[in-house]
């Protein structure tokens, strides 16, 4: 039963054995296709084995189905250095830190290095961990260190 | 080049599965 391909597939995730976790998805998607947890579970795995090449047409194949995998699409696009449609992927979603800082991530690699210091700034205040690291990267690099 | 983390990738997170088991 499906019961039992999600305990294992909650298993895997607990080991980390993503590759294994991918297939229990799949055998989850075979009974139940579309399914909104298997489906994220399948294209997170896909992210934390760094397998970005198979991540991004699992995310393309779910279109048919109401997910909003945006913000996994525009991270894989940014992975690959796919930058202008990463920012597209993210023009549907809600400002959130996870949002923001993949936001500013693209930014960066764009040169876009004001915008990038701005958005930083923003997320001062929701205290996210090695923050500072990517900000005084961005204030470097936008010819601001003295800030 | 000074170094830049991938914060982002710290959001890409599994769904619980906790009601389905
Ligand atoms: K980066």
């Amino acid at each position: 039963p499906i019961e039992d391909l999600f305990t294992s597939l909650n298993r895997h995730i607990e080991r980390s054995e993503f590759q294994q976790a991918v297939k229990v998805a799949d055998q989850v998607l075979s009974i139940a296709p579309g399914d909104e947890d298997a489906m994220r579970c399948k294209v997170v795995a896909l992210i934390k084995a760094d397998n970005i090449d198979d991540a991004l047409p699992t995310i393309q194949s779910s279109q048919k189905f109401p997910i909003d995998f945006n913000y996994f699409k525009a991270y894989c696009l940014y992975r690959q250095n796919n930058l202008e449609e990463a920012l597209e992927s993210l023009k549907s979603q809600e400002n959130n830190p996870a949002t923001m800082l993949l936001k500013s991530q693209i930014l960066y690699r764009l040169g876009e290095m004001d915008a990038c210091v701005d958005i930083y700034q923003k997320l001062q205040k929701s205290k996210i961990d090695s923050l500072e690291i990517n900000f005084v990267a961005g204030l470097i690099s936008a010819g601001r260190a003295s800030e | 080049n000074p170094i830049v983390l991938d914060l982002a990738y710290n959001y890409i997170d599994f769904p619980s599965l906790e009601n389905r088991m």
